[in-house]
Parts: C-alpha cells; sequence; structure tokens
C-alpha cells in the first residue's frame, strides 16, 4: 500500500479520476456507436442515425418499448401509493406489527433478484396463472414498495408528529390530518420515490425474465435474446434510447426534492439515508 | 377503505397506524415470504413424465446439488463474489474518502456522477463490455495497434472478465454506504490520530478504518448478496468453464427445464447467504445509517 498514500489528496484525486473513467467510458462506447453508420463497433465509419430508424421500424422491438414503458408506469403508480401508506405506517405506529414489517419489508431488497424471479414464477404456476404483462407488473411491485418505503421513510424521520398533533387540536380528524398534513409534506419524497422506481422497473431485467410469458416480453428482456445471438449495433441504440428514459427519470428524482427548497435531500433520496 | 379509517372511538391509536401497513405488509407476505417456502417445497420433489415439477419428500435433489459435478461452481461462485467484494472494497475506499473528505462543494455531483452509471441498463453496460473485450474489441485493437501485443489477448470467457463484469455491475452498493459512513465520521478523530500515531498510515489503520467499520461490512454484504445470485456477467462474459450457480439455476427453470432441482440449488445458496441477509437485517433494524 506504500507509505501514506490515503493522506495524499493528490493520489487519492487521480485515483478517483481513473474510477469515473473506467465507470462512464464502456457507458460513452455504446452511446458513440450507436451512431456509427456501419455496422463494426471497432471503428466508427461515420455518423447516422441508421440504428434508431432500424429501432424504430421493428415492430417486436417497438412492441417491448410499449410493454415496459406499461409494466413501469403501473409499478409506479401502484408500489408508490403502498410504499408510502407502509413508510406512514411503520414510522407512526409503534406496535408489534410495526415492528415486523420494518425487517420483512428489507429483505426484498437483499435478496438475489434470481431468488426472487423464481418464487414469482413458482406463486403463479402453482395458482395457475400464466405469464402475461401483469404477472410481470406483480412481480415488479413486490420489490418496488421497499424501495418507496425506505425513501418516504427518510424524509417522513424528518417530520415530527407535532403539524399533525397541531392539526388535529384545530379539529381535523387522524385521517384528515394524514391526508391533508402529512402526505403534501411528504409529495416530493413520494415523487421522486415514484420515478426512481419507474426507471428501476424500467430496467429490470432478471425479475421480468423468470415472469414473461411468450409474448409481450419487456425490452431487457428482448435485449437479452438479442445479445445471445450475437453482438448488433441496434443494440447501441436502444441500449441509448434507455439510457435517457432512465436516466430522465432518475434526474427528475433527484431535482424534485431541491426545487422544494432542500439542497441535500436529492442525493439522500439515490443514497437511501436517513434524514 | 376511507370509512375504515376514520378514527372512529373503537380504534384505538395504535390500530389506526396499523391499517396503513397491512397493504404493503400482505403483499410482501403472499407475494415474497410464502413463495419462497414455494421454492423450499418443490427442492424435494422431483419432475414427472411430462417435465414437470411435482411435489414430494425425497431428498435426491439434494444429493445432486452436492454431487462432484456440481461442487466445482458452487465453490467458484463463493470465489467470485469473495473476488469482486474485495475488489469494489479497495476500489471503492478511496473513491468514497476522496468524495467525502475533498469533495467540497462539488460532493453531491460526485456522488450523483457515480449513481448515474447504475441507472443504465445492467445487460446493456455488460454488453458494452464484451465489445470492449472481444478478440476483436476495442481494447485488443488497441493494444495490437500501439505494438504492445502481437496478437489479441484473450480476455473474453476468462474468470478475470466476468468478475471485471460483476464488480462493474455491483461498485455503486459498495461505495454508497462507504460514503456515508466516512462522511459521519468527525475529522478531529483523524487529527488526535496523528498526534497519537505518528504517521498516516498507522492512523488510517487504527483510526479510520475502526470508524468507518460499519460502512465496510455494509457495503461487503450488500456486494456479496447479489454477486453470488447473478448469472449475467458468467454468461455474457465467461463461458462453461466460468458459470456461476446463477447460471446453474437458471438453466433448471429454462433449457434444463427441471424446476425440483433449480430449487434445490436456490435453497442451498439462500442457506448460504441467510447468516450475510441475518446480519445484514440485525443491524438494520438497529437503525444504523450506513446499511440503508
Amino acid at each position: 500500500m506504500g507509505a501514506s498514500p490515503f493522506y495524499k489528496p493528490r493520489f487519492l484525486k487521480v485515483f478517483t479520476g481513473l474510477v469515473y473513467l473506467y465507470l462512464f467510458i464502456p457507458i460513452a462506447i455504446v452511446i458513440v456507436f450507436s451512431f456509427n453508420s456501419q455496422k463494426s463497433l471497432q471503428v466508427m465509419d461515420g455518423l447516422s442515425f441508421r440504428w434508431y430508424t432500424e429501432f424504430f421500424n421493428d415492430p417486436t422491438l417497438m412492441d417491448s418499448l410499449q410493454v415496459s414503458v406499461q409494466i413501469a408506469v403501473m409499478t409506479m403508480i401502484i408500489s408508490t401509493i403502498v410504499g408510502t401508506a407502509l413508510a406512514i405506517g411503520l414510522v407512526r405506529a409503534h406496535s408489534r406489527t410495526s415492528k415486523g414489517f420494518n425487517v420483512l419489508m428489507l429483505v426484498p431488497l437483499i435478496t438475489p433478484e434470481i431468488v426472487a424471479g423464481i418464487s414469482a414464477l413458482l406463486i403463479f404456476s402453482q395458482l395457475g396463472i400464466a405469464l402475461s404483462i401483469w404477472t410481470i407488473v406483480i412481480a415488479h411491485i413486490t420489490f418496488s414498495i421497499s424501495y418507496v418505503t425506505i425513501v418516504v421513510r427518510g424524509r417522513l424521520a424528518s417530520i415530527g408528529v407535532e403539524v399533525e398533533e397541531a392539526a388535529q387540536d384545530l379539529g381535523a380528524s387522524k385521517w384528515q390530518s394524514v391526508r391533508l398534513v402529512l402526505v403534501p409534506a411528504l409529495w416530493p419524497a413520494i415523487v421522486a420515490a415514484g420515478l426512481l422506481v419507474f426507471a428501476l422497473s424500467f430496467d429490470d431485467f432478471v425479475l421480468s425474465f423468470f415472469t414473461t410469458g411468450e409474448d409481450a416480453q419487456p425490452l431487457p428482456v428482448r435485449i437479452w435474446s438479442m445479445i445471445r445471438f450475437g453482438v448488433s449495433p441496434t443494440i447501441n441504440a436502444v441500449g441509448t434510447l434507455m439510457m435517457v428514459v432512465s436516466i430522465s427519470a432518475v434526474a427528475l428524482a433527484v431535482l424534485i426534492p431541491r426545487m422544494f427548497g432542500r439542497r441535500e435531500s436529492g442525493v439522500k433520496v439515490l443514497t437511501g439515508a436517513e434524514e | 377503505m376511507d370509512h375504515s379509517l376514520d378514527p372512529g372511538e373503537s380504534l384505538t391509536s395504535k390500530r389506526f397506524w396499523d391499517w396503513f401497513i397491512f397493504p404493503g405488509g400482505i403483499w410482501i407476505a403472499l407475494l415474497f415470504a410464502i413463495p419462497l417456502f414455494l421454492v423450499l417445497a418443490l427442492s424435494f420433489g422431483h419432475v414427472d413424465d411430462f417435465g414437470r415439477g411435482v411435489y414430494g419428500f425425497s431428498l435426491d435433489n439434494y444429493r445432486d446439488v452436492f454431487d462432484a459435478t456440481y461442487i466445482p461452481v458452487l465453490v467458484r461462485s463463493v470465489a467470485y463474489a469473495l473476488a469482486t467484494v474485495i475488489l469494489c472494497l479497495l476500489i471503492g475506499y478511496p473513491v468514497a474518502y476522496f468524495i467525502a473528505r475533498y469533495g467540497g462543494r462539488y460532493r453531491y455531483a460526485l456522488v450523483a456522477a457515480l449513481v448515474i452509471p447504475f441507472f443504465v441498463n445492467y445487460l446493456v453496460r455488460t454488453y458494452a463490455w464484451v465489445a470492449l473485450l472481444a478478440d476483436q474489441g476495442l481494447v485488443n485493437n488497441l493494444l495490437v495497434d500501439w505494438g504492445l501485443t502481437e496478437a489479441p489477448i484473450q480476455m473474453i470467457n476468462t474468470p478475470f472478465a466476468v468478475v471485471g463484469g460483476l464488480v462493474y455491475g455491483y461498485i455503486i452498493f459498495m461505495i454508497l454506504p462507504l460514503y456515508a459512513s466516512i462522511e459521519r465520521m468527525d475529522p478531529s478523530v483523524v487529527e488526535a490520530g496523528k498526534d497519537l500515531y505518528g504517521s498516516p498510515f498507522q492512523t488510517f489503520i487504527h483510526v479510520t478504518l475502526p470508524a468507518t467499520q460499519a460502512g465496510i461490512l455494509a457495503g461487503c454484504v450488500l456486494v456479496f448478496l447479489p454477486t453470488v445470485g447473478d448469472f449475467v456477467s458468467a454468461q455474457l462474459l465467461g463461458g462453461p468453464d466460468t458459470y456461476m450457480v446463477g447460471n446453474l439455476i437458471q438453466d433448471q427453470f429454462f433449457a434444463a427445464s427441471n424446476w425440483p432441482f433449480g430449487s434445490a440449488l436456490t435453497v442451498v445458496m439462500m442457506l448460504f447467504l441467510a447468516v450475510w441477509m441475518v446480519f445484514y437485517l440485525r443491524r438494520a433494524s438497529k437503525g444504523e445509517a450506513e446499511v440503508l
């Protein structure tokens, strides 16, 4: 390790810079070669939108794009509602129920995705439910609930019960104080959580892979079979477009809490740190 | 729904909040916890004449898991996952340290920049590495052009490529908890350490590392868990010689179509991971900031 590398910012600076290069070069390659006029993945011959045209003219891929967006939107809506309620319940209730679910809620996040995929496949086959777009949505919602709960809970921890109590002193019922006071205060976190879940669902491969039926395959599942058939420049175009979609969603998730005057909370949304 | 949530006299304060927990709690219990037991149940079953998995009470699948054919795959999975964890720690610690201590006003931008690649589809990112490392790929072309090697070096289909893909895929789970724990560390402790131990290296070993232990442990567990079950990296950047338990499991549910054996493999993997999962959950339930 040498004498004292960690106390020399210059060494750290160079090292950190190299790591950022390592993280971004593969992504840059995908973007650059998506505009290549030739099939080559080694040499840029010229700029063109050839692979994008190919993508937009491929009915199967367009179908998959639509399926992916539908899944992500439905996952986002349902898991945001259920996950926000769960977060509120877990923070406000000090019951035995809340202690148990506080732990259970974390399990989907740390279980390898392949296990979640197989479990979902087995329960659907046990119940005789044919695999479709809905089975994918259900599988996605399960881990998304936990995600929303953690993001919203982080924000909730910084809101004291005083505001709700004040509302109740003014004559609001408990339910009204949640609806009219708590939820509006949580709104930025709820929107951010929803957008993050949209991005995660849109990008998810493993869970979709195990719960996809014959038709209505989402984009990542389609990309998987494309890659296994060999390298195709269309993948670069699809990959670049997916990148634009999910990074826009994440960027909004970071910016929205900031627009509400909380400089740090954007990053805290991503790192899931408690406030 | 609204009516039941209305705080009538009969609802105690605790019951009111429990109603918020039930939809999500029951969803996770029904669609996550119970299916895990289905996997366990099917692992004692067998395949019928039509190739369908049926439940049973036999240990045959487990005998097969620990057969000489599959032991190397299990050992390899753990070895690759450990190598990934160590590399992520060695690469991630300096980066997290630099951002937390020297990032200044750019700290949040630097963290956000780290997170961006993570939101690029994992398949697309792995595919980018395939294009880079292939025999006729960009890296080999550059090496040959610059005269560093005569012929292309085989990089794809090697353990290095698979572990490299795993590091690339999961390093963010290491850096974020490390960053959280380093940022929380009081810089004056390091100053005190310098006075006490003299050399910066000694200070790092005796002060900084122990102070950030929670982040290190959380990062290691968070990288280890998904890595063991990964099949994408080994499938795309490796070959049959580098297959991991995830590839084996995935095969049983698709190509080989032996669900009971696939379930047994999954159970064995989960039992192995359970120790780390419980360790993580205990820390998380105590509310340690690094683990979330």
